[in-house]
């Protein structure tokens, strides 16, 4: 097999595409020389950027209608024959309506199906609450076997479908409508599956953030050194699972406080994932989940609801200010030693 | 123990201002090295090592008198803020220094001839012990220069553990300038070693609070990180015989995290000795 690196298409593109259209161009790249590579799809090849695969390779996408479960079930014989199926739906179907076939036939088995799951969080906006997905992080989690990757932007989508090749057993990528800033120039910033990306290692408090809440948690960081002279430290935590646990405790033991930012709710998702990493290791912070709060989403502009969930910039800023002035330490003492 | 530490009242001229904060500075940050002498030097641990006794430093001052004392317990010794005046300290002084004004604690402090009145005469042991250990802390004087390595260590020790007191001391002290730098500031280290010998402190800083303390600050990373290559290189650079930039240049010290950081505690360290060397 060749190995594919990099992308056939120009920087131009490259930062307009969304995550999904990415996500089918690198799909044509590797299926080129990954023959076992098909695509399936229960209706909705359009919404998930797959055109471009089909009309490439059009003897290897199957549409199995809208009909979720069987297109998990498919996928899973599929792979079970040796092929390696790409599945795209949106993330409410391929983490909820399908969830039993995705942990028993997927999971159970460990078989090699890679599932794209868009229109991830409230990215969905005016589509309403139905179509929003606050739970999957939460819920992919907890299925054992699975890798779980959500990706701050396009060109870290292009670095998860080729990590995702590689790595063995069910992957489920989590992606968003489309219309998300870009926060990378180029896929080349050192992604590796299961390791965080260090955006700038600063000490004064770490922001632990994945998916479009990278890009907002960059610019917060931006603002704060400017406004407040704040050194921000940023951590990408794209995998979710399995998280990067030296990176976490690495930022605990330097900074001593932590704010994880997902567009998800605050139970059972990255800040979950983070203060189980935490807990475990005995280590003392200050910390804080930003995120839904334990509700179902409103309806509205993507980038109003991320300001009403304290997710965008703004948002992320406030959140560091008041992190940062909470005591966390019973034995504060500030009578100088001697 | 009356509590009169060296806090100046609100509406004090600044020139009185300033010299609260010189005694401050010597009684809260130079006075407590006493304790470093106890514990590394091997002949002053030996001269207390089965001294029990409180010796009072009081500084004569309107509305009312500043203090500090010591206090030999076993071989140690601890630095309270206060005085003795019959009804609290619970053992009165067996030997009390008093002088008639602050700027004159200051200045016997800072190594300069200064005469103060002396009660205890009776315990003459105790007081060519103490004479002698008040000597001893001229060691962080600059114009000290031992030749004898284990005495350049113990300087540089004193010297560090020192510095980083006072600059919190300047902080808590109230100097406006210092004030204004800490109170924006996060939860931040500033944190000085010396390597290989091992001798550390820090410099804690929190929304306008700040701590001295000895040793790596183990809780988080420095946000500044001053590292010494050496006992030499570091005296050189604490003793003002090498600019800071020419021991950054020379490898003397090496600086990790915020430089202009590292700049504004290097202009305070420098308004502190000036403080403390002034007159």
């Amino acid at each position: 097999m060749t190995e594919v690196t990099g992308t056939t298409w120009n920087v131009y593109d490259a930062n307009t595409l969304t995550q999904a259209e990415i996500y089918g161009r690198v799909l044509c790249d590797l299926a080129e020389a990954d023959p076992r590579i098909v695509a399936l799809t229960a209706d909705l090849a359009k919404s998930t950027k797959i055109g471009v695969f089909q009309e490439k390779f059009p003897h290897r996408v199957f549409n199995v209608g809208i009909a979720e479960q069987n297109l998990f079930g498919i996928a899973a014989g599929m792979a079970r024959s040796g092929l390696l199926p790409f599945v795209s739906t949106m993330s409410a179907f391929a983490s909820m309506r399908a969830l039993e076939q995705v942990r028993t036939d997927i999971c159970y088995q460990n078989l090699d199906v890679k599932i794209i799951a868009t229109h991830g969080g409230v990215s969905f906006g005016q589509a309403g609450t139905t179509h929003h997905c606050t739970e999957d992080i939460a819920i992919q989690r907890s299925l054992a076997n699975m890798t779980l990757i959500v990706p701050a932007d396009g060109w870290e989508t292009a670095n998860a479908v080729r990590a995702s090749v590689k790595h063995p057993g069910p992957v489920y990528i989590r992606l968003g409508r489309g219309f998300e800033p870009t926060h990378y120039e180029n896929d080349e910033y050192g992604f590796e599956l299961g390791k965080a990306v260090t955006i700038s290692e600063d000490t004064d408090i770490t922001v632990i953030a994945c998916g479009v809440a990278v890009y907002h948690a960059a610019e917060a960081a931006k603002l704060l050194k400017d406004q407040d002279g704040i050194s921000v430290r940023v951590l990408d935590m794209h995998t979710i699972k399995p998280i990067d646990e030296e990176a976490i405790l690495k930022a605990v033991l330097e900074t001593r406080r932590i704010l994880c930012v997902e567009e998800h709710n605050v139970v059972g998702g990255l800040g979950s994932a983070v203060a189980d990493v935490i807990a475990a290791s005995g280590k003392g912070c200050a910390f804080a989940k930003s995120g839904l709060p334990d509700c179902y989403s409103e309806v509205g502009y993507p980038e109003d609801l991320y300001s009403h969930y304290c997710i965008d910039g703004d948002g992320i800023v406030g959140l560091v200010r008041e992190l940062l002035h909470r005591e966390f330490e019973a034995d504060e003492d500030w009578e100088d030693e001697f | 123990m009356a509590v009169a530490t060296a806090t100046p009242p609100n509406d004090l001229p600044q020139a009185r201002t300033r010299e609260f904060l010189r005694a401050r500075l010597f009684l809260r940050a130079a006075l407590p090295c006493v304790k470093v002498m106890l514990e590394d030097d091997p002949a002053t641990a030996r001269r207390f090592k089965h001294v029990d006794a409180v010796v009072q430093f009081v500084a004569k001052n309107q509305p009312r008198a500043v203090g500090a004392y010591l206090w030999f317990e076993n071989g140690t010794v601890r630095t309270e803020q206060g005085f003795w005046d019959a009804d609290g300290l619970g053992k009165e002084p067996d030997i009390t220094f008093t002088f008639g004004s602050l700027a004159k604690l200051c200045d016997f402090f800072a190594g300069k001839t200064v005469l103060p009145s002396i009660r205890g005469y009776n315990h003459p042991a105790l007081l060519a012990k103490v004479l002698q250990l008040l000597l001893s802390l001229k060691l962080m004087l600059p114009s000290a220069q031992p030749t004898d390595p284990a005495k350049r260590q113990l300087k540089l020790k004193l010297t560090l553990y020192m510095i980083t007191t006072a600059l919190s001391q300047y902080n808590k002290g109230g100097d406006p300038g210092m004030q204004r730098w800490t109170a924006k500031q996060p939860d931040r280290i500033y944190q000085f070693s010396v390597e290989p010998e091992g001798i550390a402190a820090y410099l804690r800083v929190r929304g306008g609070q700040t701590k001295a303390g000895r040793g790596v600050y183990t809780r988080r990373r420095p946000f500044v990180h001053m590292r010494f290559n050496g006992v030499e290189g570091a005296l050189a650079v604490m003793n003002k015989d090498v600019e800071f930039v020419e021991g950054v240049g020379k490898g003397m010290v090496r600086i990790d995290g915020s430089p202009e950081y590292a700049a504004n505690l290097n202009d305070f360290m420098m308004r502190v000795q000036a403080l403390l060397t002034e007159g």
